[in-house]
């Protein structure tokens, strides 16, 4: 008992009171999204957010104490193997819901994956040695696999914010740094040939020759549709910009200090389309309700689980914590920054959800559990400080 | 250890990057540019819809109030509170379930014009309106209404300006009445509160000044075009634009006098035909009616189809402005003209002419109204007796030129331009007329015909009104207006005077005091009254002043549609003339015997009338005409 007293108090107590905060915020900012919508069930889901959050809380603490070298050591392979067999199952038997086919009975596989692919990469790359083309080969399809199988669901921001994580541990634990910028300096120029080539194809003014351009691109209808909004946002703002627009609209009109809290004008008059306002969108909420001043208090929020998740990783010395750490982190932080950017306007729309925020109750069990992971770090890390770094620094 | 704190740290850096970017790009759309966000929420959120003014009233000369608006309670139905989820059919359904409900409630019957067709138009077209559903509720269901109205949330009671028409009947004509529409400068605002609009008369003519400048409200609207709901307003901050209040219209005051119009009116009621009374000194109309007439509250606030039928359907066509719309032959009332062209062509007043009882020109034989003829006779004696084959020898004898020009120089045969609508310029007809017009050349015998006011010229009865004022005035043609001048505008100017001598005018005038004297239209200055039940001696009045005047008789048609206009003109004091008219009625008997007793009546109204000695009244008479 006085053992599990001990690992309790070296749990970092500031990360945990900014989860809870952002938790707190979720749950306000859902019941402001959720009071205009014409049923009790969608009235109640900041209800439903709390007692995921509370559920949520068990797991965050089971996590916590429990050593997380045993949880990547045994459970890893295992639990990577059953979320990819998950992902496969949910493009058979799943359900559909808002035009992807995510669910499978009451959760969202491609959430657990997320934590699933991080803790699989950590496990395979902490063992020395682990290093070179062959192995970045094997992380390649660590990451590909399930990455394959959430965009056929389709769920591209998952995929999107899976692909940091990895390459962040890929690169932390050194497996071919060089291939790995190689690799990232691709993406980048391929992205930037995509919008260029969006951007050419949306300049021509012959509609043909702008279908044989498109005929290059491989992209779905929406997806071009999403760029297209992102280069020209102000052509189409009653059709396929309408949600960039009429977020932009909230944030911007939300001013330094908000309309205040249930008061957006935006919300309550359902420009900004209620059927996202409290998932991907909620960041609009926030921002219309609570202006300038409250978008800062949630980043410091975020800022500080970040940071205190950092400290941890630099404080641990053992390869397993450290990558784990970073790639729960580089995961929360794409999060955060991909949709609070698409909201904004600075990356392309992608549905992506707020971290602890955002209704979905998968994602926040997830959420909740990964940073229990890295409180375990916290907690566990009795390897003796081994002056510096180590003996391969 | 493979990895290192060194790296730990260039992803804190990464991250703290990532912050700064989001940072600043959050503090450019919150702090920089939320303005021109916040116009585009206003832009998007806000609905502008115009708010008519109220309309001015419209007051006789004495200002007397001939047409005003009255408050008309509505009730209507707040469709934003019934909203439904999934198709609007669900929406339609609630709320003909409501007003249902409200109507069993309140004892009123379901408004007939609320279909399914319309709700679902409304709810489509005008969704940040309320839907009208009972308009001018009686006070009784009223106040129904607003004992319960706690139990029916979304229905609302408003009170709207609905024309009306104190004195009924009065001067329909001239006020014309007014309609609902679709204002002209609407199509700035996104929606519009159905205006008066006028549809006839004056109220058409002056719509402009009586309808007042439009103010404009705001109101806010959702993504889907409905207004908020009352609970989700409370919840928001009123930002919106302050609205724009309407200003109200201009009151018009008429140059009719109101009890005048009464007289005249009364004088018409029952036949079918016009009077106008102009004040001859300036055009000034005095008073114009039709009859038949109808009553203008009939078809405010708009005309039913049915009202419309029933006002418009021949032969009473009471919507029909005879004094100003339709056309007649004048008959014998044209004769002063034909004095005049032939006085201006050298015929002394002396000349005479053997009036044997038919004229016979050609094939033509005219008869003169007294068959055995008036023996030789000079002009005035003519003008007195109304002798036609002496007027038909008179228009040969000058040509037909001078008979055109003179019922040109006085009006004829274009609009006096009357601030109406609708009015007819009649017709004087000349050569090349006829021969577009029947393909014929002009015969002689027209000539004759015109020259007694009979063939083809046809003239309202407001031209003759103006015929009439400008023989009382000495020869000024005036445009006739309703529209009463301030009192310190300059008095309006005479459109043209006719070229005529002065003598030549008093020569005419002269004939025709005698013409209610001792002539055909003694019944303009007199009134006979049957004698008391015992007593066998007739009473007679006759006005207080001196007048004069001219009666007509113009047959039309053949055989079983033969029938007779019958008309007068008149003007009093004879002296210096302060009215002028003209009398129509169709069908009547004869214009000194249908029509003199009518003008009779108006200018009694006027002048007074006193009751005199038959050798009194003709001796004194006799010797002012000398």
């Amino acid at each position: 008992m006085r053992k599990l007293f001990a690992k309790i108090r070296r749990m970092d107590w500031a990360m945990s009171a900014c989860m809870v905060a952002l938790i707190a915020i979720g749950v306000v900012f859902i019941n402001s999204a959720g009071s205009v919508r014409p049923t009790e069930t969608l009235r109640n889901l900041w209800r439903v957010h709390a007692e995921t959050a509370a559920v949520g809380l068990f797991v965050y603490m089971a996590f916590a104490l429990l050593d997380y070298r045993k949880l990547v050591d045994w459970a890893a392979t295992p639990v990577f193997a059953l979320s990819c067999a998950m992902l496969v199952a949910v493009l058979f038997v799943g359900t559909d819901r808002f035009g992807g086919r995510r669910w499978l009975w009451f959760f969202q596989p491609s959430e657990i994956a997320k934590l699933a692919v991080i803790l699989f990469s950590a496990h395979v790359f902490a063992a020395p040695g682990r290093s070179g083309f062959r192995w970045f080969l094997a992380g390649m399809a660590i990451l590909g696999g399930p990455a394959l199988l959430v965009l056929a669901e389709p769920d591209l921001g998952t995929a999107l914010v899976l692909a940091p994580s990895v390459l962040a541990i890929l690169l932390a634990a050194r497996v071919w740094t060089k291939g790995i910028a190689t690799l990232v300096a691709a993406i980048l120029l391929a992205a930037g040939a995509l919008l260029w080539t969006v951007d050419r194809a949306e300049r021509q003014t012959d509609p043909e020759r702008r279908e044989q351009i498109y005929r290059y691109v491989p992209l779905r209808e929406h997806q071009i549709k999403r760029l297209r909004v992102f280069l020209f946002p102000d052509t189409d703002r009653s059709g396929a910009g309408y949600n960039l627009r009429q977020a932009q609209i909230s944030i911007g009109s939300g001013g330094v200090w908000g309309t205040g809290l249930k008061k957006g004008a935006q919300k309550l008059l359902g420009y900004l389309p209620p059927s996202v306002s409290m998932n991907d969108f909620i960041f609009a909420v926030l921002a219309e309700e609570w202006g300038f001043m409250g978008v800062l208090e949630m980043l410091a929020l975020f800022f500080g689980i970040l940071a205190s998740g950092l400290r941890i990783a630099a404080r641990c010395m053992d390869d397993r914590g450290r990558l784990v750490a970073i790639g729960v982190l580089t995961l929360v932080f794409c999060h955060l920054y991909v949709n609070v950017a698409m909201s904004v306007g600075l990356v392309p729309i992608t549905g992506l959800p707020l971290p602890f925020i955002s209704a979905g109750r998968t994602f926040l069990v997830v959420l909740m559990a990964a940073l229990g992971i890295v409180q375990s770090i916290a907690v566990h890390d009795d390897a003796e400080p081994s002056g510096e770094d180590g003996p391969e620094e | 250890m493979k990895t290192s704190r060194w790296f730990v740290a260039a992803l804190g850096a990464v991250y703290l990057l990532g912050f700064l970017v989001l940072g600043s790009a959050l503090f450019r759309l919150q702090c920089v540019d939320t303005g021109e966000f916040r116009a585009g929420l206003k832009q998007q959120a806000t609905r502008r819809i115009r708010v008519p003014g109220l309309r001015g009233r419209i007051l006789d000369r004495n200002g007397e109030t001939l047409a005003t608006c009255r408050p008309s309670h509505c009730i209507q139905c707040n469709i934003e509170e019934f909203q439904k989820r999934g198709a609007a059919s669900n929406t339609v359904a609630a709320i003909e379930d409501a007003v249902d409900r409200l109507a069993a409630a309140i004892g009123l019957a379901r408004p007939a014009s609320l279909t399914r067709a319309r709700i679902e138009r409304h709810l489509e077209k005008r969704s940040a309106m309320p839907l009208t559903l009972w308009e001018d509720v009686d006070d009784a269901a009223f106040a129904r209404f607003a004992e319960n109205s706690c139990d029916f949330p979304g229905f609302e009671d408003v009170t709207i300006p609905e024309r009306v028409y104190p004195r009924g009947q009065l001067a329909a004509h001239v006020l014309g009445f007014t309609g609902r529409g679709r204002p002209d400068d609407a199509d700035s605002a996104h929606f519009f509160e159905p205006d008066m609009r006028g549809r006839s008369g004056v109220e058409s003519y002056y719509n402009r000044f009586l309808v007042g400048v439009a103010g404009e409200r705001k109101v806010r609207v959702d993504a889907r075009g409905f207004r908020p709901t009352r609970q989700r307003e409370a919840m928001m901050e009123a930002d919106l634009d302050a609205d724009v209040a309407p200003s109200t219209g201009l009151d018009l005051r008429l140059t009719i006098d109101a009890g005048l119009q009464a007289v005249l009116e009364e004088q018409l009621a029952g036949a079918t035909g016009a009077g106008v009374v102009l004040d001859p000194r300036d055009g000034a109309v005095l008073a114009l009616a039709s009859a038949p007439a109808f009553d203008p509250n009939d078809c405010v606030p708009r005309i039913a189809a049915e009202t419309y039928a029933a006002l418009t359907n021949a032969p009473a066509k009471r919507l029909q402005n005879r004094a100003i719309s339709e056309s007649y032959a004048p008959g014998s009332t044209f004769k002063p003209l034909t004095a005049l062209a032939a006085l201006a062509c050298g015929w002394l007043p002396d000349d005479e002419y053997d009036c044997k009882g038919v004229y016979v020109l050609g094939d033509l034989r005219l008869h003169c109204w007294d068959r055995w003829g008036h023996g030789p006779i000079n002009i005035r004696t003519a003008l007195q007796k109304s002798c036609n084959t002496f007027f038909c020898n008179l228009g040969t004898a000058v040509g037909t030129n001078a008979v055109i020009g003179a019922a040109r120089a006085f009006g004829l045969g274009s609009r006096t331009g009357i601030d109406l609508g609708g009015e007819t310029a009649g017709i004087v007809p000349d050569n090349e007329w006829k021969r577009s017009a029947y393909n014929e050349r002009w015969y002689p015998g027209d000539t004759c015909q015109m020259s007694i006011g009979q063939g083809m010229l046809l003239v309202t009865p407001l031209q003759m009104a103006v015929v009439a004022a400008a023989l009382a005035n000495g020869g000024r043609v005036f445009t006739p207006y309703l529209f009463a001048r301030q009192d310190d505008a300059p008095p309006p100017e005479p459109v043209r005077t006719v070229p005529y001598a002065a003598a030549d005018i008093e020569l005419v005038r002269e004939g025709m005091r005698d013409v209610v004297e001792r002539g055909t239209g003694r019944r303009i200055l007199t009134r006979w009254e049957d004698p008391a039940p015992g007593t066998s001696k007739r009473r007679r009045f006759n006005l207080k002043v001196s007048c004069a005047g001219k009666t007509g008789t113009a047959e039309i048609g053949t055989g079983a549609t033969r029938r007779k206009n019958t008309w007068v003109i008149a003007f009093a004091p004879y002296e210096s003339p302060t009215v002028a008219m003209a009398m129509l009625v169709e069908r009547g008997e004869s214009g000194g015997s249908t029509v003199a007793p009518r003008v009779h009546a108006v200018l009694a109204h006027v002048f007074g009338e006193e009751e005199t000695t038959a050798s009194a009244s003709s001796g004194s008479a006799l010797e002012r005409a000398d």
